[in-house]
C-alpha cells in the first residue's frame, strides 16, 4: 500500500473507491478489518465463520460502494458494521450444536460488556434481537409476551446503550 | 425540546444498530428531513460506536487479507495481482454468491408436499393393484391346472366304472 494514502480522509477514500482504485480497496481493508473482525467474533464465535463474514463484507462493500451515499449512514464504518451483522446472522450456528473447541474467547467484547449490565428481560431481548437477528414477533412468542412489551423493553435497552456509549466513548 | 426527547429515546442507536422497525425507519427519515441537525446526532452516535469497535479491534488472520484482495482482483476482472502479467491459469471462484440461490413463494412448499403425497398415493395404488392382478392371475392359473387335471381324470374314472359294472 502506498504510504501517502495511509492518512487520507473518509470522503477521499470513498471517492477513490468509486473510481475503482485498487490501492484504496486495500486501504479500506487495512483501516476497518480489525474493528469489524472484533465485532464479527462476538456475533459469530466460530473463527472460520467470522473469517468468512469479513471476506464477504469487504467483497460486498467494493461491489456496492456506490450505494453508500444514499444509505443514510454518516460514516463508512457504520455502513460496513450493518453489513457485518447481517452476514454474521446468516453465518450463525445454533449454540447447542457447537462442540466448544471451535469457539473464540469473546467474553470481553464491548457488546457483552454492555448487555451483562442490563436487567434480565432487557438482556434477553437485546441478545435475541441484535446478536441472533430475531424479529420482534418471534421474540414476543418466545418470551410469551406481547410485541408491544418487547418493543418497550428494547427501547429501554437502547436508552441504556446510548448511556453506555456516551459514558465510555464521549 | 421535543427533538431532544426523540434523540434521547435511543432511536438513533436503534437505527445505527439496525434494530429499528420499518415504520420507525420511515418516521426517522422524515424527522431527518425536518430536522437536519439529527444528521449531526447520527454521526455522533456512529463515531462513538466506531471508537468502541476500534478500541476492541482484533487483527484478522493474514490469509483473510489475501482472500479479500483476491476477491477484489476478481471484481476487477483481472484474476491476478495488480500490475503483474496475468498468469496462464484459470481461477474457479468458490465463494458463495447471492445469485446462486433463488427465493420462491411459500405456497410452493404446500404444492411440493401435495405432489409428494399424490406420488405416494399413486405408488400405493399401483403396488396394490399389481398384487391384486398377480393374485387373480395365480388363481386363474390354479383353476386352469385343476380343470385340466379333472379332464384327464374323468375318462379314466369312466373306465373304472365299466370295470366295476
Amino acid at each position: 500500500m502506498r504510504r501517502d494514502l495511509a492518512h487520507i480522509g473518509e470522503q477521499a477514500l470513498i471517492d477513490r473507491l468509486l473510481a475503482g482504485d485498487p490501492v484504496a480497496k486495500e486501504l479500506l481493508y487495512d483501516r476497518y478489518a480489525g474493528a469489524l473482525y472484533g465485532v464479527a467474533i462476538q456475533l459469530v464465535p466460530v473463527r472460520s465463520r467470522a473469517d468468512d463474514v469479513i471476506v464477504r463484507v469487504f467483497t460486498w462493500a467494493i461491489q456496492h460502494i456506490g450505494s453508500y451515499r444514499t444509505s443514510g449512514f454518516q460514516t463508512l464504518f457504520s455502513w460496513l458494521l450493518r453489513k457485518t451483522r447481517e452476514f454474521a446472522i446468516k453465518e450463525a450456528i445454533p449454540e447447542n450444536t457447537l462442540a466448544g473447541t471451535e469457539l473464540v474467547k469473546n467474553e470481553e467484547g464491548v457488546l457483552k460488556r454492555f448487555y451483562v449490565c442490563l436487567p434480565t428481560s432487557e438482556q434477553q431481548v437485546f441478545r435475541l434481537c441484535y446478536l441472533k437477528g430475531l424479529s420482534i414477533t418471534t421474540i414476543a412468542r418466545m418470551m410469551g409476551t406481547s410485541e408491544g412489551q418487547v418493543n418497550e423493553i428494547l427501547k429501554v435497552a437502547m436508552i441504556a446503550f446510548r448511556k453506555f456509549l456516551s459514558d465510555n466513548w464521549n | 425540546m421535543e427533538l431532544k426527547t426523540y434523540i434521547e429515546s435511543g432511536i438513533i442507536e436503534s437505527y445505527v444498530l439496525g434494530l429499528i422497525s420499518d415504520v420507525e425507519a420511515e418516521e426517522f427519515q422524515l424527522m431527518r428531513k425536518l430536522y437536519p441537525e439529527l444528521d449531526t446526532e447520527v454521526e455522533v452516535v456512529e463515531r462513538r460506536i466506531e471508537k468502541a469497535a476500534f478500541d476492541e479491534a482484533v487483527l484478522p488472520p493474514v490469509q483473510i487479507k489475501e482472500r479479500v484482495l483476491q476477491s477484489f482482483r476478481w471484481e476487477a476482472g483481472g484474476g491476478g495481482f495488480a500490475g503483474e502479467v496475468p498468469p496462464n491459469y484459470t481461477f474457479i471462484n468458490i465463494q458463495p454468491k447471492d445469485n446462486d440461490q433463488i427465493m420462491v413463494h411459500k405456497y410452493w412448499r404446500i404444492f411440493f408436499i401435495f405432489i409428494v403425497l399424490l406420488a405416494k398415493i399413486l405408488l400405493f395404488f399401483s403396488i396394490f393393484y399389481f398384487l391384486k392382478y398377480a393374485q387373480i392371475k395365480d388363481q386363474r392359473t390354479g383353476f386352469n391346472i385343476q380343470h385340466h387335471s379333472i379332464q384327464h381324470v374323468e375318462p379314466h374314472a369312466s373306465t373304472e366304472n365299466i370295470f366295476l359294472s
